[in-house]
């Protein structure tokens, strides 16, 4: 500990007198006010459309709600049961396979893309265009129709394959080996916003840092592992937490390929699926609303684990 | 700063909005001196174009009423029906369900009609009672109709197959038709489309046993070995290749009519209600042949038939309006009016006068029908009870233990068993 380290820490701002400090304080808080009243219709909407209604569902959760009659309260007979629901596990095993194998590919196929389009080159906006374009339509039932089309046994993957004489007879999103992979696909392909997100955080790069290494002799793998992805990192770490709790929530593309059934041999019975089935098929909200809360849960968790573990590897060159 | 502000509230708000549900509720509307209501169905092309005419007659000759359409598919029309009784939004006037009637009558969602003068008073016999549940008439009968089971004729022919006798012929005869017709197109056309989930069928079958699907008490009326009997006798059809892959039938049960493997004629042969005979001839573009279900003795007076309601009309029992919405259920059963527009579309009208009124007008293939419905009267045997909650389960949980058995996961006994301690759970929940 220098003086000069020491002495830098030392206050020069002129001393106040107690009214001066009075005269900022009412006005720092006339400025919150203000701050508030403005905030006003977004917190209204918030208490309203998201906690309250969050917390209509704990309550629910609790009770046995089939939608016709009023809730009569179980206490958490609804969580009991969820230990013994032997598609539960079988969602939970399937919803976690997607997550754990479907956001890493997404993620390693948005880097590879963004570091091709991070070269520059003519055209780049059109390039950069055409590639979010699937991000913005994937979610949408639309697509997920056409998905279902083309994978199914007489779609157009099958007709593209027999065209080259392989004997393509399965209905992939009908056959319970494969029907998971489509939907996999189906996400890899809008990889276009963490690809764009890539994109920004590989431009923040300063060239001045590849060309020194470049001087050091430093190859083009070497400049990825030790430069590119630390300073990278920042960008991966948001990206990964943002599509694992986006991969948890998936529910229209699973539920229009598989048209709401789960798929054959429930392949994809995605957990918001089944909680769906649960509450507006079989008419047992109050379960579906425990689900929904085991949901938030494991989505916390895995959020948790991430912050936890962003401390070994995520830089922060600030 | 603060402009930044009142922006984002202004995001804020929008984001935290849904998207908007369909249609508006129930009652309500209309005007001033009129009255609103909300009628909702599940239908195809032509049912959709019927209703509508009707809705429009209607109108017409009722000034002072509005009537807000809200059609939709099977599929997707249970879900919907299902938010809009919680949200308490239902629509006045529902098209309901065998299957679904006990679930919503028995929770006090439907009116029943008795109190708000219904009148079933000119009903073939045996009808009129189709959506009485514990005394209390929760829907009446919209139209008759009974199982059939559909032929291609005309592939029959090019393949040299002969048509089977539908009063003398039996199950094991439907297994051996469907697999000459496989390997005699090698292939090409398969046998039957798979009936393995399906309800009407598997109901045929255990009444010809003396049992039922469901007994008063909200309980099955089939055993578990019942069951194992009959995936058994189902695998034999997948063994000859009779019936599709079961990643066509998981397929094939997701589609659209039109689309479906018997109507594109990569089947020979299907279960269909009579009443979809005109749709299916439509969407195919020929005629059909139709046949009985078959009897395990081989006579066709021992098969067990019966009368379906194939839908109800129903009202909600929150409605604002009952008087009016009984009275357009009144018109749509028991005036000539409205049957000369759908004619036999959903079912033969129950009201015996309005269906002996339009039959000079009924297609060629509604005659057909109608013909058969009235032929096969010493065939019938007693009226099925209506599903109770959680009945309607039934096909959607045997059809996913049936393709867990074929695609080769689990053996019959072990699909048998899960599908009968799940189906028990729906019942009892």
């Amino acid at each position: 500990m220098s003086a000069i380290s020491e002495l830098s820490k030392l206050s020069t701002r002129r001393a106040l007198s107690p009214e001066d400090r009075a005269a900022r304080r009412k006005e720092a808080s006339r400025d919150n006010k203000a701050g508030y009243l403005f905030l006003l219709p977004w917190l209204v909407g918030l208490f309203a459309f998201t906690l309250g209604p969050m917390l209509a569902s704990l309550y629910l959760s609790m009770t046995d709600y089939n939608l016709i009659q009023t809730p009569s309260f179980i206490g958490l007979d609804n969580y009991a049961r969820m230990l013994d629901d032997a598609r539960l596990h079988q969602s939970l095993r399937v919803t976690f396979t997607y997550v754990v194998v479907g956001v890493p590919l997404q993620l390693a196929f948005a880097l590879a893309i963004a570091l091709l389009l991070d070269k520059g080159m003519r055209g780049l906006p059109i390039y950069r265009s055409i590639f979010y374009l699937p991000s913005m339509l994937g979610g949408s039932v639309a697509i997920a129709l056409l998905w279902r089309q083309i994978f199914g046994t007489t779609g157009l993957v099958n007709q593209v394959l027999q065209l080259f004489g392989v004997p393509a007879t399965t209905g992939y999103v009908s056959d319970p080996q494969y029907a998971l992979w489509t939907l996999i696909l189906l996400h890899v392909w809008t990889f276009g916003s963490p690809m764009v997100i890539f994109l920004a955080g590989l431009r923040q790069i300063p060239t001045m840092y590849y060309e020194a290494a470049s001087l050091d002799g430093a190859g083009r793998l070497k400049k990825f592992l030790t430069i590119t992805m630390p300073l990278l990192s920042p960008i991966v770490f948001f990206n990964l937490v943002l599509q694992i709790i986006g991969a948890f929530q998936s529910f229209t593309q699973a539920y229009v390929v598989s048209n709401g059934t789960g798929g054959p041999s429930d392949s994809t019975l995605f957990f918001t699926l089944y909680l769906y089935e649960r509450g507006f098929t079989n008419f047992q909200m109050g379960y579906a609303s425990a689900m929904a809360w085991v949901l938030l849960v494991i989505i916390a968790a895995f959020t948790a684990i991430n912050f936890f573990a962003a401390k070994y590897w995520v830089f922060y060159d600030d | 700063m603060a402009s930044l502000g009142a922006m984002g509230a202004g995001l804020g708000l929008a984001g935290c909005s849904r998207g908007g549900g369909g249609g508006t509720g129930g009652g309500g509307g209309g005007g001033e001196d009129g009255v609103g209501l909300t009628f909702t169905w599940w239908g195809n092309e032509v049912r959709n174009a019927n209703t509508s005419e009707m809705i429009a007659a209607y109108v017409e000759a009722n000034p002072g009423i509005t009537i807000e359409e809200q059609p939709g598919e099977w599929a997707s029309y249970w879900d919907r029906l299902a938010t809009q009784t919680a949200g308490n939004t239902a629509p006045d006037v529902i098209q309901m369900d065998m299957a679904y009637i006990s679930e919503y009558g028995q929770r006090g969602a439907l009116l029943d009609l008795a109190e708000h003068g219904i009148d079933v008073s000119g009903f073939v016999e045996g009808t009129e009672a189709s959506g009485d549940i514990e005394g209390k008439n929760y829907g009446v009968n919209a139209g008759i109709n009974t199982p059939v089971i559909m032929v291609h004729a005309d592939l029959l022919e090019e393949l040299g197959i002969e048509m089977p006798d539908d009063t003398t012929w039996t199950w094991d005869d439907w297994l051996e038709l469907a697999t000459s017709i496989s390997e005699a197109s090698g292939g090409d056309v398969i046998g039957t489309s798979t009936f393995i989930s399906n309800d009407s069928m598997l109901s045929g079958w255990l009444r010809q046993q003396g049992k039922e699907l469901f007994v008063p008490g909200n309980e099955p009326g089939f055993t578990v070995d019942d069951i194992v009997t009959w995936l058994e006798y189902h695998q034999q059809f997948a063994d000859a290749g009779a019936i599709p892959s079961p990643s066509q039938i998981t397929e094939d049960s997701s589609v659209p009519l039109d689309q479906s493997m018997f109507v594109t004629g990569r089947t020979a042969m299907s279960m269909w209600w009579s009443n979809q005979l005109e749709a299916v001839e439509a969407a195919a573009g020929k005629e059909f042949a139709f046949l009985r279900f078959p009897s395990i003795a081989g006579d066709a007076l021992q098969r067990k038939a019966w009368y379906k309601a194939s839908m109800l009309w129903s009202v909600s029992a929150r409605t604002a309006h009952p008087e009016e919405s009984v009275a357009l259920i009144n018109w749509l059963i028991n005036s000539t009016e409205a049957n000369e527009i759908q004619l036999a579309e959903r079912g033969i009208p129950a009201n015996s006068e309005v269906a002996s009124a339009i039959e000079p007008l009924l297609s060629d293939g509604q005659q057909r029908v109608l013909t058969f419905i009235n032929d096969i009267v010493p065939e019938l045997g007693e009226t099925p009870i209506a599903p109770p909650p959680g009945g309607g389960q039934l096909s959607p949980l045997l059809l996913r233990y049936a393709t867990d058995m074929l695609f080769g996961n689990i053996g019959a006994r072990e699909a048998a068993e899960g599908f009968y301690d799940e189906l028990t759970a729906a019942l009892g929940a």
